[in-house]
């Protein structure tokens, strides 16, 4: 089974604060930009559960103080979202043992790893399909070496 | 009245101060230019230099941020005009995030990249060679080097593996964009003096008219022969003018005086 697991800042995101200020500036007009770091993973259905809590368990992963971390209904991106990851990263099926921060991941044959922005126009309503696609060809993604999933 | 050459600082830049000294040393007359100068001020630069560092902390990715900067429209109209442009490291892959190399079909836009280091994907520090891969005269920092030249650099990175689609790939070779590959203290160019996977063991790109040099490792850290990484070092122990002579990194920013007085 497929399982996408989220983690976000509960802290202010220095980081899609900053790639707002320069989206603005070079004329996409969004409201608010979320950013989190994406783990989608190809998980045996009996470890699925246990694959959540060693996430949970892995700091450089997860921080309780700062971080927020869910499993996400969806296994793609939903509206005003673009996951982007590199181009030949991941750990497709048959790539041997999986592991994350060298923690292992029993049951897990394949994992994927994104960078997903959540795009916002006014009124907290998601970004339209044309304003993700100008952010994600003006800053998001470089397409030299990384893929844009929208 | 020496060259003026503005080394640039970005919130995060930290090599500016050695970036400095080398220029001095080749006889460059380099200031220091903050992110907020006035863009008129920075336009009157004869030359500008992107020194490493992690600049707005290498958010988005590396150079994603700084290659959007109200100071790159300066850097942008002098390389337009055909004014010397030299990025290291950090410096290198806003260059390449800005489309100011390699800028194929004329094109400033991102076509390249410099990715996570292959195979571990890890920061790497080591001390390599570089080699000019095109004729001297292709690139007007190396214009004044002996062909072949071999320079000695640390690296100092995380991500500094060309990336892009094999097509470009194929065309950067053969439009003679790659102007340094990775080698050994000998010259010789082989797979094991390539520290992070890049495409072709390029070390360095430039542009099509060849005022653009984004280099990833740093000539500025081997410089003096105190930052050597040989025997030199060693025998130079205890002799202070011995240790404070010029070594081989120095040769590019002598290349760099040399382009900006040509």
């Amino acid at each position: 089974m497929i399982r996408v697991i989220e983690v976000s800042l509960a802290i202010p995101d220095n980081e899609a604060r900053t790639a707002l200020a320069t989206l603005r500036r070079l004329g996409v007009e969004l409201a608010a930009l979320e950013r989190a770091d994406l783990y989608r993973c190809d998980v045996a259905e009996a470890d699925a559960d246990r694959l959540v809590d060693i996430l949970r368990a892995c700091e450089t992963v997860y921080n309780p103080n700062k971080h927020v971390l869910r499993v996400r209904a969806d296994g793609r991106p939903g509206p005003g979202e673009v996951w982007i990851d590199e181009i030949g990263s991941g750990s497709p099926p048959g790539s041997g043992p999986i592991s994350i921060a060298g923690r292992p991941l029993p049951g897990v044959v394949a994992l994927e790893r994104f960078t997903a922005w959540r795009l916002f126009s006014q009124g907290d309503r998601p970004a339209s399909a044309a304003l993700v696609s100008a952010a994600t060809e003006t800053l998001l993604c470089n397409p030299a070496f990384q893929k844009a999933t929208s | 009245m020496s060259a003026r050459v503005a080394v640039l600082i970005f919130p995060g830049t930290n090599s500016e101060e050695e970036t400095v000294r080398a220029c001095h040393a080749a006889g460059l007359g380099a200031e220091l230019v903050h992110w907020n100068a006035d863009l008129d001020a920075v336009r009157a630069f004869d030359a500008y230099v992107l020194p490493g560092g992690f600049a707005y902390e290498d958010r988005v990715r590396a150079g994603a941020i700084a290659a959007h900067d109200r100071l790159m429209t300066a850097v942008r109209e002098g390389a337009a005009a055909g004014k010397p442009v030299l990025g290291i490291c950090n410096g290198a892959q806003i260059l390449l995030e800005s489309g100011l190399a390699p800028e194929l079909d004329g094109r400033v836009r991102a076509q390249a990249g410099f990715a996570r280091n292959a195979p571990l994907g890890k920061f790497r520090s080591t001390h390599v060679h570089v080699k000019l891969a095109v004729a001297p005269e292709r690139c007007a920092i190396t214009a004044s080097l002996p062909g072949g030249t071999v320079l000695p650099c640390w690296a100092s990175h995380a991500e500094g593996r060309l990336a892009a689609d094999p097509t470009t790939i194929e065309r950067l070779e053969r439009e003679e964009r790659v102007a340094f590959v990775y080698c050994d203290a000998a010259g010789n160019v082989t797979p094991a003096a390539v520290p992070n996977g890049s495409a072709l063991g390029a070390a360095a790109l430039t542009n099509a008219r060849g005022n653009v040099l984004a280099l990833m490792p740093h000539p500025e850290r081997d410089a003096w022969t105190f930052m050597h990484h040989d025997a030199s070092r060693d025998r130079a122990r205890g002799d202070t003018a011995a240790m404070l002579s010029s070594s081989g990194g120095i040769a590019l920013f002598a290349g760099l005086a040399a382009a900006v007085r040509r």
